[in-house]
């Protein structure tokens, strides 16, 4: 074998152990899912049965359909820290009304509208007054806390009325209605930021907003947009948990928003916007709510549940990490 | 002429001092009109629980004022479930000199013990938890509280467990599964190590989980949820708190169990809880009094202004004829339905 063969050779190899390294890093959240997957399927017998596996999807509809649409937030180049705060007022609202005219289709329906005019209402004040999107949406959720605090009274509505848990709770074939919304919203999500125009856009925003004006792009209304879907989701995430658990509570939402980042950023959405996909950060959410599911299924220690979600967090991040530096 | 001015000045003053004095919040003995302020300092006031104190509160400042012949004006502080929120608070109402009394329902006992001694000291009384290092001595442990209306953590939680242990005594094995409310709190803490120590004494009871659902519902509904994936021939849940109750109810209906086949037990006595245990959903509750603990709290703390006797602690637990544990046949006995939403 001559020199030059030799050195092709070896480039060969080099390039080989390159992209293994490179796919690691591309898709270190599927790779740490299937980890989780499988340490599970051998720890519990009780992990990879229907039930569970249903269960876990059930459980985790209303993060998948906030994290989805926080992708489009934090891509943006933007946070979102009210659709906690959406969560609970859509979620009130919806009970109130139930209770109050008996039509549950109203009531269910109400959630999302109520979701997307306080999503528009962040947009505004972000483009408009020029806030900071996350000092925008940390002011605007004390203000929305304490709208959904003042329709409750503080406490919490119960509602008894007929088929208002049909959403939360029924099930079409053993799965819940739950999880075919779920479904139908994330592939909306996702076709709608990997496949259309203002998908592009978004990324555009989010990747350096003064190229993406001067190459044309409407700054202010993709802004305005992606704050009325992630208000959207939160809204659609609390019909189903206020239908799931037949109560409006106000502070029901608490945390959620930092769940549905954490899941976004898990799955290697960049916090620093324009790179990031909705499939990513439905991995993010479910490497989470496994470790939870497998917690309570192997009965260890829930203060530790904590610590580990931490290091895994930390593990997805820093290999992401690694993977820009690189580059 | 100079000592016109200064008799004049001295008139003045001691005019203007007794003026101050008529209008000062509880400066009278309890007759002829006075006004007196009491404020309570929620762990937060967008809570039911504390919400309920609060009307209870309001309810007996309305009574006593109507029949001591007084004005008392009560306000509410949201302490935001934040230990230092709450310190706050507490400090500043003990500098305030609007503020004739302080009714305290703590989210966290031994921090607030670092108000005292309040700079312009008013009566404290403590309501649910007691304030001070140790949580479970009800007897006042800081200068300033005169009174403290809860019971100890512990009592109630081993009076669930030993409902557990009499449901379960003919079964072997009884799965039971925990479901406390935050294993970082102390007051969850004492109540795991109570239901410990009665469920260890009796072999037929294995706990085949222990959970966290924050006093949350949907949280409760999906530890439960795994829970069952495990084991799916769970024979009960003890669980302190009825919002995560209703939780591993639903828990169990979406799986296909009748509630009313397991043991299922909770605290709070909220009125769902109550209908649930009236409904045969629930086997049992523990129940608390959050009205009649507010309405016991301002009258010591009145009593305290007034001078007359202070009750150290007030049983919580013996404020209503009824449980403290209740089942189907005492709750349909007393006729109670709950004093709160939660």
């Amino acid at each position: 074998m001559t020199q030059a063969a030799n050195t092709t050779v070896t480039q060969t190899r080099e390039r080989k152990r390159f992209s293994v390294r490179e796919i690691a890093i591309e898709y270190a959240v599927l790779i740490l899912l299937g980890a989780v997957i499988v340490a599970l399927a051998i720890l519990s017998p009780s992990f990879f049965t229907f039930g569970n596996i249903v269960n876990i999807l059930n459980q985790n509809a209303p993060l998948v359909i906030i994290a989805s649409a926080g992708t489009f937030v934090i891509v943006s180049g933007n946070f979102d820290l009210s659709t906690g705060a959406i969560y609970g007022v859509a979620g009130v609202v919806s009970a109130w009304l139930a209770v109050s005219t008996g039509n549950v289709v109203l009531a269910l329906a109400a959630a999302p509208v109520v979701g997307v005019v306080l999503g528009s209402f962040n947009g505004i004040v972000i483009t408009k007054l020029r806030v900071h999107s996350f000092l925008a949406t940390l002011a605007s959720s004390m203000i929305f806390t304490t709208i959904a605090v003042l329709i409750t009274g503080g406490s919490l509505i119960t509602v008894t009325t007929p088929g208002f848990t049909a959403l939360g709770r029924d099930r079409i074939g053993g799965v819940f209605i739950a999880v075919f919304v779920m479904i139908i919203i994330a592939a909306a999500f996702w076709l709608l930021l990997s496949r259309t125009v203002f998908g592009r856009h978004v990324y555009a925003v989010g990747g350096n907003d003064e190229a993406a004006e001067l190459s044309g792009i409407n700054v202010t209304r993709t802004r305005v947009f992606v704050f009325m879907l992630s208000g959207l989701a939160a809204g659609t995430a609390a019909a189903i948990g206020v239908s799931r658990i037949a109560s409006g509570q106000p502070l029901s939402g608490a945390g959620l928003e930092l769940s549905a980042i954490a899941a976004v950023i898990l799955g290697g959405t960049s916090i620093y916007g324009g790179v990031g996909a909705v499939w990513r950060s439905i991995a993010g959410v479910f490497l989470i709510a496994l470790i939870g599911n497998g917690f309570d299924l192997l009965d260890l220690n829930p203060q530790l549940k904590d610590m580990v979600t931490g290091f895994i967090i930390l593990a997805a991040v820093g290999l992401a990490a690694a993977g820009r530096n690189r580059r | 002429m100079k000592h016109t001015k200064t008799l004049f000045a001295g008139l003045s003053i001691l005019a203007l001092g007794a003026t101050l004095t008529a209008c000062s919040p509880g400066s009278g003995d309890g007759a002829g009109g006075d006004s007196y302020e009491i404020v309570v300092l929620a762990s937060s006031s967008q809570n039911g629980y504390n919400q309920a104190v609060y009307e209870g509160v309001e309810t007996k400042a309305k009574e006593l004022s109507e029949s001591l012949g007084v004005t008392i004006k009560t306000k509410i502080q949201d302490g935001q479930f934040d230990a230092n929120t709450q310190l706050s608070q507490l400090q500043n109402a003990g500098t305030s000199g609007s503020v004739d009394g302080i009714i305290v329902v703590p989210h966290d006992g031994p921090a607030l013990a670092a108000a005292f001694p309040l700079a312009n000291p008013k009566p404290v009384a403590a309501v649910l938890n007691p304030i001070g290092p140790e949580i479970s001595v009800m007897e006042p442990q800081v200068e300033g509280v005169v009174s403290t209306v809860a019971s100890p953590p512990a009592n109630g939680a081993k009076l669930q467990a030993e409902s557990v242990v009499e449901y379960c005594k003919d079964i072997d094995p009884c799965k039971v599964g925990y479901l406390a409310g935050l294993l970082n709190s102390p007051l969850d803490v004492e109540r795991v190590a109570a239901w410990d120590s009665v469920i260890e004494k009796h072999k037929n009871i294995t706990v085949v989980g222990t959970l966290e659902g924050a006093y949350d519902r949907d949280k409760s509904l999906t530890a439960v949820s795994n829970l069952l994936q495990a084991h799916p021939d769970l024979n009960g849940i003890l669980s302190n708190a009825d919002q995560q109750t209703m939780g591993a109810q639903i828990a169990l209906e979406n799986a296909g169990i009748d509630p009313a086949s397991v043991f299922l037990t909770g605290g709070g006595g909220t009125i769902e809880a109550v209908q649930a245990v009236l409904d045969g959903k629930w086997t049992n509750d523990f129940l608390n009094f959050p009205v009649s603990m507010g309405e016991s709290a301002l009258e010591q703390i009145m009593n305290s202004i007034l001078g007359k006797d202070v009750a150290p602690v007030v049983d919580a637990d013996s404020l209503v004829d009824v449980g403290p544990i209740a089942d189907r046949s005492v709750l349909e006995a007393a006729a109670f339905t709950g004093q709160w939403n939660g």
